[in-house]
């Protein structure tokens, strides 16, 4: 008990609130940006402090004020209310209302706008999970479209983390290139289904905002990859949050390889040879001189020359020898030769003609133009125009493996020789004629018999019922 | 939407409420008694009577007009207390709402559930709080400060405070709740972008009852699971015998909608009944191109099948099955000899026949019994007399076998007098065989399939509006049904002879009469003169009839099973049903629904197939929506002033406040608790077993003493929650009707209106007459 009497003690509880009030104002006022050399000062400390460790909202990304309100509002409830929120998203997505579910988890990111791992989750569940769980490609293709735009908002809202970036390029290229819709996506990324993008009566356009300039979707990915990567060397930290960092950086020359990789699966031979030239480049010339940190934080390059390997180690204070070896095991890791030899062998143009030959033997056996034919001039029955394709195709195939003998022993141009073989013999059987004794690649048909079954499914899925593009 | 809310049943809800209410107002009256006593000694008996006396006194001589007066009072008071302040945040969350909602990109159905969600959410809790505190702090202020003791001072009955201070509360929370609501319509027709505004509407659904057929066509209670961790929905295989039946009852020309099929110049005008789905897609392999692009195909079929009804209980168990299908399939001879093999492994090998086989087949008998009469047919009454008497002697079987087990005797079950009663059974459905098929006529319309769009509410994909007349292609018992009809009519009127011939202007008849196509008439009219000739048919008294006296429907179904009918035209024998007349029997309408995707799936729930009737507009469901808030809000209201009527405020705020929380967040999960759905152990053994870090199948790590223990105080425990469950209201019921209504679905009156105001209602009356009593026979100069 004090002796106080009540104006007594408001007086002081005044006066504490002015000398509490004195250090609060001291330090909260804001800072004064000087023009000339980005420094700040004045007498707001905390202003200062949060410019100098990038920490202010605006610095983190673009601020969104209802997400300010909503966390002002909160008080202090910002960490329960978003828990909640987490729960309640769980639920609707197990009862599958995915009206709500888009609700909570867009009230989610108004809490936490800076919660990497939120975008990050999120994007990837709208993308993938979401998605599979509708029935028509359509549908799925809108939800892959949402995860996307949600990633892509992640990135406006946190403009200094290189892995949402990355996670957009990600989605765009694994989504439109590799998933089981990738035909139908590859189609809806440049001609969006939803009618509200109709450029013209029966003409699509893409959705604008993910595919503003109607650009292939692998195209469109790079763009993000290198945005990413901007960011990341902008960051001043070495490596990047959630990935490796020799992975991380491989997004830009990789997206431009699978580019000219799916231009030659739909048969887009015009520019063949620039498009892969263009990412044997990206794959050696920028990813491949990148310097990244290995084991015990040593320097290395995928692709150094002799003298740069010494170089490095030198800088790094180890042998060569223990400097290669940490070269080896890096290239290995990343695939980083099979990726060079493949572009390589894809750049020459005795590939290119191999592939560019099978392909019009596909399209003429799709065109029913595989059956064997009476010839005017001499009224003899000769050979159909898809078969003698096919046979140009296995030479093809052969010229091929001689250039590029150890390439040509990978899987992906072993099945691709007992594919052509495949329709061949499938124009044999639908002409009810023997298969012949000898052919160009039979002893690699023989060798690979465990194969076969695999390559009948692979015929089956392309020649059913539809004509290739 | 995962709603699947089964009819409110009023009069056994009533029933329960007045033997609670009676044993409360016993145990209230009691107690008062024995405290009454036990402060007083023997003068207690004559204080309690004078007391007892007032108080009914007070009940029977209530003053509407005082009512009133405390009514206005309490209306001020509210006022005077800010509580309409509540309508500053509302218009605040309005206007910032948008910054959170509106998304121009999002699917239209998308929106409106979204806006719609919002706005009802925002105006329930709005005004939740101040509703609480309004209620549970009044009258505890009025005592505290005195102001209580201006009212109780006049000739106004404590009883009559109580029911003012309800009465006041309830208007202003009203009041607020239309002011709000009204805002609230004007904000989502001005806020909903324009492609989403003709999704705001209320669709009246009728739902149906749903049972499955599995992939051997046999019925089931359930579908496959495809390991969905909901398990709301049960799939069907495609490409198979796999049905999901829904039976809708009350099917009358009031469920026949007008309804424009097709867009622009293929638009046109159907009359029919208009069915739309909300089927879920499963698939095991990725499909066609065609199926990807447009989804996984559905097929409606339309039946009318008593034979089903009759015979498809008998299915259960393996050793029944055969008789079950011959009799579905109409074989009725075949089902006799099946019967009647069945009758001698009764009495030969009984033992073979599991228990269960006995019980199946005396239900399947039992029920056979039963819709034979109810179709009321005098000529059935035969065979439908020894399903009966078949089906008592399988009781008498059955009660010999479960004492048997019951109590471990051995007194041999009476298997002979049941096989007996088998045998003759067999012989009287041999005997009513051509009978038994003509009187049961199974009737099937296929629909045209269409592709599912999954997750679309409303989407036109998912509607279909079957024709009031339905054309299609008859199957052969149909077939045969039509063409016996139309004979059996025209012989009667002597239209089939001309002279000793049939007559030659039958084809013609046939094609205008009875829409024949021309080459199906020719067909018959040529099969029938050969027939004639041959002798099957003949002619006397100048009628066509059967040569060997044989009716109608047996000859057709002769020469359709000779193949003599096979239709001449590539789309079969088209003949015209209609759809109320021909296939709603009793005003059951049954819909089978088949996937006919190989390997894929289509998973339903009861509500996933409805009967649309005509839309109605958006603001009838969102005004009942709002009556269901109002009531919560007002049984809220009830609870606090009831509370507050003998605590103080804070301790009233808490105990509304746990009611409305347990209400509304618990009481599914306590009803489960309670009737043993939901999985898990009692509170202490649950306790235990967390400090132990052990999981329920293993159990507790204490002695056999401790956890007998235990699980008696768990008991006890459970036997608390018991009594709790009985007085905390569901409030979720209250909430119902929104979340019909942000589907886009009316909410249906007796299903979430009607309980809500039952509740309401439940509530109210014992809280007013408690409220009264605790406010009468309290100290208020005791704050």
């Amino acid at each position: 008990m004090t002796n106080l009497n009540s104006r007594q003690r408001k007086m002081s509880y005044g006066i504490g609130i002015i000398l509490l009030l004195g250090p609060i104002v001291y330090l909260g006022f804001p800072a004064e940006q000087n023009a000339a050399d980005s420094s700040s000062g004045g007498l707001g400390k905390l202003a200062q402090m949060r410019q100098q460790y990038d920490l202010g909202e605006a610095t983190l990304g673009k601020v969104d004020p209802s997400s300010s309100a909503m966390n002002l509002v909160l008080l202090g409830l910002r960490g329960p209310a978003a828990s909640v929120l987490h729960l309640k998203a769980i639920e609707y997505q197990e009862k599958k209302q995915w009206a709500k579910l888009k609700t909570t988890v867009d009230s989610i990111i108004l809490l936490q706008p800076h919660y990497v791992q939120i975008w990050k989750f999120q994007g990837w569940n709208l993308a993938y999970n979401v998605s599979r769980e509708w029935d028509k490609v359509d549908d799925r293709f809108y939800w892959v479209k949402e995860g996307i735009k949600f990633l892509k908002l992640g990135t406006d809202r946190n403009q200094t983390i290189p892995i949402l970036f990355h996670n957009v390029g990600e989605v765009i290229s694994s989504k439109m290139g590799i998933s089981d819709e990738k035909k139908f996506f590859r189609v809806f990324f440049k001609q969006d289904p939803d009618p509200k993008f109709e450029v013209s009566p029966g003409q699509r356009g893409p959705d604008p905002a993910i595919n503003e300039e109607g650009k292939d979707s692998y195209l469109v990915a790079h763009d993000w990859f290198v945005k990413a990567n901007e960011k990341d060397d902008n960051d001043d930290l070495i490596g990047v949050k959630g990935m490796t960092h020799v992975f991380f950086r491989q997004g830009p020359a990789k997206s431009l390889i699978n580019y000219a990789e799916m231009r030659t699966k739909e048969g887009a031979f015009g520019e063949h040879i620039a498009a892969w030239e263009a990412g044997f480049k990206a794959w050696m010339e920028d990813y491949g001189r990148e310097e990244f940190l290995g084991l015990d934080d040593k320097v290395y390059t995928l692709a150094p020359s002799e003298e740069e390997l010494k170089q490095q180690a030198e800088r790094n204070g180890i042998t060569l020898m223990a400097q290669r070896k940490l070269w080896e095991s890096n290239v290995k890791m990343v695939n980083f030769d099979f990726w060079r030899r493949y572009a390589s062998a894809e750049m020459a143009p005795v590939t290119l003609t191999l592939h560019k030959t099978f392909f019009d033997a596909k399209q003429l056996y799709m065109q029913g133009k595989g059956f064997d034919r009476l010839d005017p001039a001499s009224g003899m029955t000769v050979a159909s125009e898809a078969q003698v394709k096919l046979e140009e195709a296995m030479q093809r195939w052969l010229e091929a493996k001689q250039e590029f003998s150890t390439m040509y022993e990978d899987s992906r141009y072993v099945d691709e020789a007992l594919l052509i073989v495949q329709y061949w013999q499938a124009i044999h059987q639908q002409n009810a004629r023997p298969i012949p004794d000898d052919y160009p690649l039979k002893s690699l048909w023989i060798e690979n018999s465990g194969k076969h079954l695999e390559t009948e499914r692979e015929f089956q899925r392309e020649t059913r019922g539809r004509k290739l593009q | 939407m995962d709603f699947d809310i089964r009819p409110y049943d009023l009069s056994s809800a009533a029933t329960s409420w007045m033997m609670l209410v009676g044993i409360l107002t016993l145990i209230s009256v009691g107690l008062s008694f024995v405290l009454s006593l036990a402060r007083n000694g023997v003068s207690g008996v004559a204080i309690f009577t004078t007391g007892l006396g007032s108080y009914l006194g007070d009940l029977f001589s209530l003053s509407p007009k005082r009512i009133y007066a405390l009514t206005k009072l309490t209306l001020l008071e509210a006022i005077r207390r800010k509580a309409l302040l509540v309508f500053v945040v509302f218009a605040v969350l309005l206007m910032f709402a948008g910054w959170f909602l509106t998304d121009t990109n999002s699917r239209p159905e998308l929106q409106v559930s979204i806006h719609v969600t919002f706005l009802l959410t925002a105006i329930a809790w709005l005004i939740l709080p101040a509703v609480i505190f309004l209620s549970c702090w009044a009258l505890p202020e009025d005592i505290r400060i005195r102001s209580l003791h201006t009212v109780v001072t006049k000739p106004a009955r404590r009883l009559e405070i109580v029911i003012g201070r309800m009465a006041g509360m309830g208007i202003v929370s009203c009041l607020v709740l239309v002011v709000m609501g009204v805002i609230g319509a004007v904000w989502i027709y001005r806020k909903l972008p324009e492609n989403s505004r003709s999704q705001l509407t209320c669709r009246v659904p009728v739902f149906g009852q749903l049972y499955f057929f599995d992939a051997d066509g046999q019925p089931a209670a359930t579908g496959i699971n495809v390991g969905d961790t909901w398990m709301y929905r049960s799939h069907i295989v495609g490409n198979s015998r796999a049905r999901a039946v829904w039976m809708f009852r009350d099917v009358n020309e009031s469920s026949i909608v007008t309804d424009t099929i097709g867009t622009g110049d293929e638009a046109k005008t159907v009359e029919g009944l208009k069915l739309e789905c909300r089927f879920e897609a499963f698939r095991t392999v990725k499909g066609s191109e065609k199926s990807v692009l447009q989804g996984v195909q559905a097929q409606y079929t339309l039946s009318s099948n008593p034979r089903e009804e009759a015979f498809g209980m008998l299915s259960q168990g393996e050793a029944l099955r055969p008789v079950a299908d011959a009799l579905r399939d109409g074989q009725f001879r075949n089902g006799s000899d099946r019967l009647k093999e069945l009758a001698t492994r009764v009495r030969t090998t009984p033992d073979e026949l599991r228990p269960a086989d006995y019980l199946g087949l005396q239900n399947g008998l039992a029920v056979a019994g039963v819709i034979l009469k109810e179709m009321k047919l005098p000529a059935l009454l035969p065979v439908q007399e020894k399903f009966d008497a078949a089906s008592s002697r399988g009781i008498a079987l059955l009660r010999v076998l479960q004492t048997n087990n019951a109590t471990g005797a051995t007194d041999k079950p009476p298997y002979a007098e049941f096989a007996e009663s088998l045998e003759t059974l067999a012989g009287g459905i041999l005997e009513s065989a051509d009978l038994l098929h003509e009187s049961l006529p199974k009737l099937e319309v296929p629909l045209p399939a269409f592709h599912i769009s999954e997750y679309h509410e409303g989407a036109a994909e998912n509607i279909t509006v079957v024709p009031r007349k339905l054309r299609f292609a008859a199957d052969y018992e149909t077939l045969a049904r039509f063409l016996s009809g139309i004979f059996e009519k025209w012989s009667e009127e002597g239209k089939l002879v001309e002279g000793n011939a049939i007559s030659s202007s039958l084809v013609d008849s046939l094609q205008k009469d009875a829409s024949v196509s021309p080459l199906n008439a020719e067909l018959l009219a040529t099969v029938l003169n050969e027939q004639l000739t041959a002798g099957t048919l003949k002619i006397s008294d100048g009628k066509l009839a059967v040569a060997d006296g044989r009716r109608w429907f047996a000859f057709f179904d002769d020469l359709i099973r000779k193949e003599l009918l096979i239709s001449q035209d590539t789309e079969g024998w088209l003949i015209e049903k209609d759809l109320l007349t021909d296939l709603v029997s009793n005003g059951f309408l049954r819909v089978e629904v088949a996937c006919l995707n190989d390997q894929m799936y289509l998973g339903m729930a009861r509500p996933d197939l409805f009967i649309r009737k005509p839309d109605r507009s958006f603001l009838v469901g969102y005004t009942k929506a709002l009556v269901s808030i109002a009531l919560m809000l007002m049984l809220i209201i009830v609870l606090g002033v009831t509370v507050s009527c003998t605590v103080k405020g804070p301790v009233a705020l808490f105990f509304t406040l746990t009611f409305f929380l347990v209400g509304q967040f618990f009481h599914e999960f306590m009803m489960k608790m309670l009737s043993g759905q939901e999985q898990g152990m009692g509170t202490l053994e649950s306790a235990v077993l967390i400090a132990q870090h052990r999981n329920p199948q293993v159990g507790m790590d204490v002695s056999s003493t401790t956890s007998a223990v235990l699980k008696g105080a768990d008991k006890g425990l459970e036997g608390v929650l018991r009594v709790f469950s009985n007085i905390v209201p569901d409030f979720s019921v209250f909430n119902r009707g929104s979340s019909f209504v942000e589907n886009g679905f009316d909410v249906p009156f007796n299903d979430c209106v009607v309980p809500a105001v039952a509740i309401f209602a439940g509530f109210l009356i014992p809280c007013v007459l408690m409220a009264g009593a605790m406010l009468k026979f309290r100290e208020l100069e005791a704050k």
